[in-house]
């Protein structure tokens, strides 16, 4: 296990204040979310979409699971973008033998100034406000699932004794698609935390020379903090303040209701899938469309927002049967299908 | 009977019927009434008509937008709605006018229709036109406004505290206001004006030509059936529909006749005599013969009545026994009319005899199947059966065809052809058609010494020892085996093997 705490961000720029106008905060917003992608482009090349991925997650407070292949720079990112927003920044490499005490922490003996000895919590790498937990998928369930409660509640309990994690609190985990020996996948109700799945894709050839050209003249990049913690949770206030119109969010509910199964309106779910998305993914696709169009510089949420966040959002909330897998479909390809029928 | 909360019970009178016409009134608002709640509760922004005063300022100009591109659309679909109609007014018209005689009341029924169509029509679109709101979904699709404009729209009575919806306002009006709407929901003409105007031209023709003309289907129908291409067409066809029909007359009054001559067991064998006659010595015009009849009068000219020859044949038919033999002796003045008849008959005879011969005449499958069933026969060889003659003992197939026609030839001599008229007697009362049986009543235990016959599983081929075959002294006439002979030619082929039978003694 390797755990790593950085050091907590400068605080370059004030935050908005709370009873002024959100219009201009919302510009606020997308000015300063500009600043972090120039600052993450200086040490990650391309990646685009990944980068936007993760900036959402991190405006709508959820968290981000990234699968690829090794080397293509997912813990360079996350370091990158800890960076960026001058957040405390922590790394659990997970293991098999990596124990949840190792992650939230545990209670150790305590030796106070007057010579007693107490029981006193030794906190863990998870109180941090970013942290990477690298192959989440080679821990064990019982390790993986000491996250659960710290992702989803913001808190830990150790001793019957719960602890409150510090705000903003996200969490990037990352796994690799290919080595699948000796791993243990997520199960569902840990994968339904995680707001976006990316897939972080291999760099084209620009990018691939231009990644050449910046990690090997022996030049090093330096990434200055432009946003801080307090900032970020303005922004997320921000973000749910942003309207959606009837129509948009029907499109939501009939998109997520139409990967259910049961649905007799929907022949393609019947047949490949075995469990729809949970209302989690429904919640996911408007916080992130919110998110999504403040950064495009509108103040409310269109269906393309909807489109572009499907399978971020989705992929990882539908669990496909036997047939499906017999068949080669993938959730992606299914995901485009149903939306292409809902129209 | 219950419509939503209102119950309508049957009652009598006048009453009766102003309270089930109230109750169907109640039931029907509450039913739109239900509708509109249920929309207003799916979508709050389904309202026909956006109030301006419920609206902030800054959203005039969306609306007025919008206002101007609901009346487009409104006025587009009533366009499209109305050409549809008078399409289908026009197409009834059309046609009427080309096949009704009264083209006053044609128009003034089409007339009536359109008036009532587009009144229906102009209501229905009117009642489910587009509200404000589905209008700026129509507007930020066609311009790519991003549901700017509808979520404006939405938010337009909602209050903001935070200032977030002001921002959306402005981003809305800054939009449209870059929007021509005007191009992009311009008033056009229906696709289908083309086709009603095509319409309206070919009944303006037709008006004008049935001002001093009567309808040109009519014309044409009769100009047509008087025409003589039609006549020289039709004629040939009723012609032969009609000796069709009398030969099957004939054919069906002919089998409750043959029942007479079913054999059973020591029974003395009637003569078929005409069956066997050549076809030479038919006459070629002859036709809707009775053969039964024929075989009949062949019986009595023989001296063996069938009264008296055979006790358990059935009694001949009403008209015999109207002109005067209920015992079945034979009489001079009959013969003259069944001399007629059988002339008439000779023709159906001759088909039927064609149909035997083909029946009987795979020369292939004979020969291979007389190989094959009846090794014996073949290896006895001396005997031939009935009829045989030198082509037969040289496994000649196609001489065996022949040989039959040889025997029918000799057979038919023998058996008492005569001659008579070649007339149609039209003036014959039809004979009393009884039920045809099936399967013939034969019971192959009864026949000695016939020659062995296979016949086979396909209807109607029936199959004969033609080479190297010689007459068994059993016959192997089973019910199974005449099963797969046709009812019509199950007394042929006994007959002929009958015949045969007795020739070879």
């Amino acid at each position: 296990m390797t755990a790593s705490v950085g050091t907590e961000g400068q605080k370059s720029n004030q935050p908005a204040a709370p009873g002024q106008p959100l219009g201009p905060q919302a510009e606020f917003l997308a000015e300063k979310m500009g600043e972090v992608r120039r600052e993450i482009s200086k040490a990650i090349v391309g990646q685009s979409e990944v980068v936007e991925g993760v900036l959402m997650a991190l405006l709508a407070g959820g968290h981000v699971l990234l699968e690829g292949a090794p080397g293509l720079g997912k813990t360079m990112l996350v370091r990158t973008l800890a960076q960026a927003v001058a957040l405390k920044y922590s790394r659990i490499q997970f293991t098999p033998d990596l124990m949840p005490a190792d992650v939230i922490g545990t209670s150790v003996v305590q030796e106070s100034g007057d010579g007693t000895n107490t029981l006193g919590f030794q906190p863990g790498p998870v109180f941090t406000n970013l942290l990477l937990a690298d192959e989440i998928n080679r821990a064990t369930p019982k390790t993986q699932s000491a996250l659960l409660e710290a992702m989803q509640e913001k808190q830990v309990t150790v001793a019957h004794t719960s602890h409150q994690l510090d705000e903003p609190f996200f969490v990037m985990a990352t796994q690799n698609p290919l080595e699948m020996e000796g791993t243990y996948p997520l199960p569902e109700a840990q994968l339904d935390r995680f707001l976006f799945k990316l897939r972080v894709p291999f760099p084209g050839r620009a990018d691939l020379n231009d990644i050449l050209d910046r990690t090997t003249a022996g030049t090093t990049v330096q990434v200055h903090p432009v946003i801080n913690g307090p900032q970020i949770m303005e922004m997320r206030r921000i973000v749910r303040t942003v309207p959606v119109a009837p129509h948009v969010q029907e499109y939501v509910v009939k998109l997520t209701l139409a990967t259910h199964p049961e649905g007799r309106e929907n022949a393609l779910a019947t047949k490949y899938i075995r469990y729809g998305s949970s209302p989690r993914g429904a919640q996911t696709l408007i916080l992130g469309g919110k998110v999504r169009a403040l950064l495009a510089g509108r103040f409310n949420v269109s269906l393309e927002d909807i489109k572009a966040l499907m399978l971020p959002s989705l992929r990882h909330r539908i669990i496909l049967n036997f047939e499906a897998q017999a068949d080669g479909r993938t959730t992606d390809d299914l995901l485009e299908e149903i939306a292409g029928k809902i129209g | 009977m219950r419509f939503g909360n209102t119950i309508i019970q049957p009652a009598s009178g006048d009453v009766a019927g102003k309270a089930a016409f109230s109750a169907l009134r109640e039931a029907w608002a509450g039913f739109s009434s239900a509708n509109r709640t249920t929309g207003q509760a799916n979508l709050t922004t389904l309202q026909r008509d956006l109030d301006k005063q419920n609206c902030p300022p800054e959203l005039y100009g969306i609306i007025d937008s919008l206002k101007a591109i609901r009346q487009r659309i409104v006025t587009n679909t009533l366009l499209a709605g109305w050409t549809e109609w008078s399409i289908c007014i026009l197409i009834g018209l059309v046609v009427a006018g080309t096949v009704s005689s009264h083209l006053n009341i044609v128009l003034a029924l089409a007339l009536l229709l359109a008036v009532i169509g587009v009144a229906a029509i102009t209501v229905w679109i009117w009642r489910n036109r587009l509200s404000t709101y589905e209008t700026a979904c129509r507007l930020d699709g066609a311009a790519g406004l991003q549901d700017r404009v509808s979520t404006a729209i939405f938010l337009s009575d909602s209050r903001d505290p935070l200032g977030m919806i002001q921002q959306q306002r402005k981003d809305a009006v800054a939009r449209v206001a870059k929007v021509d709407s005007r191009a992009l929901f311009p008033l056009q003409m229906p696709a289908t004006a083309v086709h009603a105007l095509v319409l309206l031209l070919v009944f303006g023709g037709l008006f004008v030509y049935r001002i001093n003309h009567r309808a040109p289907l009519v014309s044409l129908l009769r100009s047509t059936a008087r025409s003589s291409l039609v006549q020289s067409i039709f004629t040939p066809i009723v012609h032969a529909m009609e000796k069709d029909l009398e030969r099957t007359i004939a054919l069906v009054t002919l089998k409750p006749e043959l029942q007479p001559d079913e054999v059973r067991p020591g029974e003395a064998l009637p003569v078929a005599d005409d069956l066997w006659q050549p076809a030479e010595e038919k006459a070629p015009d002859t036709k809707d013969a009775e053969p039964q009849e024929m075989a009949d009068e062949h019986g009595d000219q023989q001296g063996q009545p069938k009264g008296q020859g055979n006790p358990n044949a059935m009694p001949p038919s009403d008209e015999q026994q109207q002109q005067g033999d209920p015992n079945g002796q034979p009489q001079e003045g009959k013969q003259s009319d069944a001399q007629g008849q059988q002339s008439n008959q000779q023709s159906l005879t001759k088909a039927m005899m064609d149909a035997l011969k083909k029946m009987m005449s795979n020369p292939k499958d004979q020969q291979k199947g007389n190989q094959q069933q009846n090794p014996q026969n073949m290896q006895q060889g001396g005997a031939q059966p009935p009829g045989a003659t030198e082509s037969d003992k040289k496994g000649d197939s196609k001489g065996s065809s022949d040989q039959k026609q040889n025997a029918s030839k000799s057979a038919g001599s023998g058996a008492g052809s005569q001659e008579g008229t070649k007339e149609m007697l039209k003036g014959q009362p039809a004979k009393p058609v009884n039920a045809v049986p099936d399967r013939v009543a034969l019971e192959a235990s009864g026949y000695k010494e016939q020659t062995r016959m296979r016949v086979d599983t396909e209807t109607g081929t029936a199959h004969m020892a033609t080479q190297g075959a010689s007459p068994q002294t059993e016959a192997v006439i089973n019910g199974a085996e005449q099963e797969n002979i046709p009812a019509r030619y199950r007394l042929y082929v006994q007959r002929y093997f009958e015949h045969a039978d007795s020739g070879s003694h």
